[in-house]
């Protein structure tokens, strides 16, 4: 990250393979498209050299920082779709840059969310609903707390519980590999 | 903030859905705390098993080329000048110096604001108004003022106004905000939290409304001119009122 951040032009190719397939496939997974998935890899990788200074490895990994700053990126991009859809249909117009997904994007988007069922499918129905909300739908805890009608310490525990639970099968399915 | 305080609000830190005041008091703790910097890694853990089950994909071949040379773009195109470069932040004798500047100035700025409303008709048409404002930015050594309209949610009656002035923070000069809020049938804490394009949030100290009123305000020295959005939030969160922020 350092060389990264020094503008070195490797390391940014170094960057790019390791982690974009994973900001790719969660453009593909929030925003639907080939084409937006494009676009938030690309707007990840600016961001992060806009912000490079900022990373701390004392406070957590580098993996984690990439990994939510396209989660940010691909949330506003989500939350201006809708202020976009809401004021286009107040005059009614129809969205120019948001055409209907080809038939291979939807079969991408399709396998990626079987994929994200399978995977899902060792959390509870709970904490798969909490997380999903409030990681692919960048939701607050109130906000989850508010439409599942649930406490938000509850919330948390759920979020909590599922990412653990995950990382638990992530070390069973490693040591099976081996 | 206990272990167990923190353990609690670690997935909203990870998930950076906390603000700012609560992040830092996190943070703070973390770095003192073996057993809870273990508790966050686990959680990153799962956050990379959630990745790497759910959403990894192989993009098009040929989006490494197009992403490069944006970076490539990017490193050539200074933009504004970094966090990293602008001048250390003053002694306490200039801090307290400019503190009473800021309070001056901005006295000047909410009355210009407020005249500028009452006459808005006048100052259109009248060329010596811009170079009023070109000179009071002159004088504050400022790049601009922003304003908004703040509007309800649905189910709030938050409404009011905020006012962004962008310091030229090159030259060590703070950035100023103020938001006035009328809020019938409110009466305790809220924040503000300006929001930026790629996702920055930045948030203020909490204010009190009273009677139905509060408001608002900061000096900093962090550059303001990245946030274009703000949102007012009760305690538990909730969104009461949002504001776009455009060129006054």
């Amino acid at each position: 990250m350092e060389a990264f951040a020094g503008r070195d032009e490797r390391a940014a190719g170094v960057l790019y393979d390791r982690f974009a397939s994973r900001i790719y496939g969660l453009g593909v997974v929030m925003l639907g498209n080939d084409q937006s998935a494009q676009d938030l890899v690309q707007d990840t990788f600016v961001k992060l050299v806009r912000t490079a200074d900022r990373f701390d490895p004392a406070r957590g990994r580098l993996e984690t920082w990439v990994l939510l700053t396209a989660r940010s990126l691909a949330i506003d991009g989500l939350r201006r779709r809708v202020l976009e859809s809401r004021s286009l249909r107040e005059v009614g117009m129809p969205r120019e840059d948001d055409p209907a997904p080809g038939p291979e994007e939807r079969a991408t988007v399709a396998d990626l969310s079987a994929r994200a069922r399978r995977a899902m499918s060792v959390l509870s129905a709970e904490q798969r609903s909490a997380l999903e909300l409030a990681y692919f739908g960048g939701r607050t805890t109130a906000e989850v707390a508010a439409l599942e009608g649930i406490p938000q310490g509850t919330v948390k525990t759920r979020i909590r519980a599922a990412l653990l639970r995950l990382r638990e099968e992530m070390a069973k399915e490693t040591d099976h590999d081996m | 903030m206990t272990c167990d305080e923190v353990r609690e609000l670690l997935p909203e830190h990870l998930l950076r859905a906390l603000d700012e005041t609560t992040d830092a008091a996190i943070r703070r703790h973390l770095r003192g705390c073996a057993a809870c910097r273990e508790e966050r890694m686990k959680l990153e853990d799962g956050v990379s098993a959630l990745s790497r089950a759910v959403h990894d994909q192989e993009p098009p071949g040929e989006l490494r080329g197009r992403v490069l040379r944006a970076l490539d773009e990017e490193w050539e195109d200074p933009g504004p000048v970094p966090a990293a470069s602008r001048p250390p932040t003053p002694s306490r004798r200039r801090s307290m110096w400019m503190a009473v500047a800021a309070a001056v100035a901005f006295v000047v700025v909410v009355a210009s604001v407020t005249w500028g409303a009452t006459q808005a008709h006048r100052a259109s048409l009248a060329s010596a108004d811009a170079g009023s404002y070109r000179s009071l930015l002159g004088f504050l050594g400022g790049k601009e003022f922003r304003t908004g309209e703040i509007q309800p949610s649905e189910g709030s009656t938050m409404q009011g106004k905020v006012v962004l002035y962008d310091g030229d923070a090159a030259h060590g000069w703070s950035s100023w905000g103020l938001v006035m809020v009328k809020a019938p049938g409110y009466d305790g804490e809220a924040e503000v939290t300006l929001l930026g394009p790629d996702g920055d949030t930045y948030a203020w100290p909490p204010f009190h409304i009273r009677n139905g009123e509060g408001d608002a305000w900061i000096v900093t020295h962090e550059d303001l001119s990245t946030y274009d959005r703000l949102t007012i939030t009760t305690p538990d969160g909730v969104v009461v009122a949002s504001a776009a922020i455009h060129s006054a």
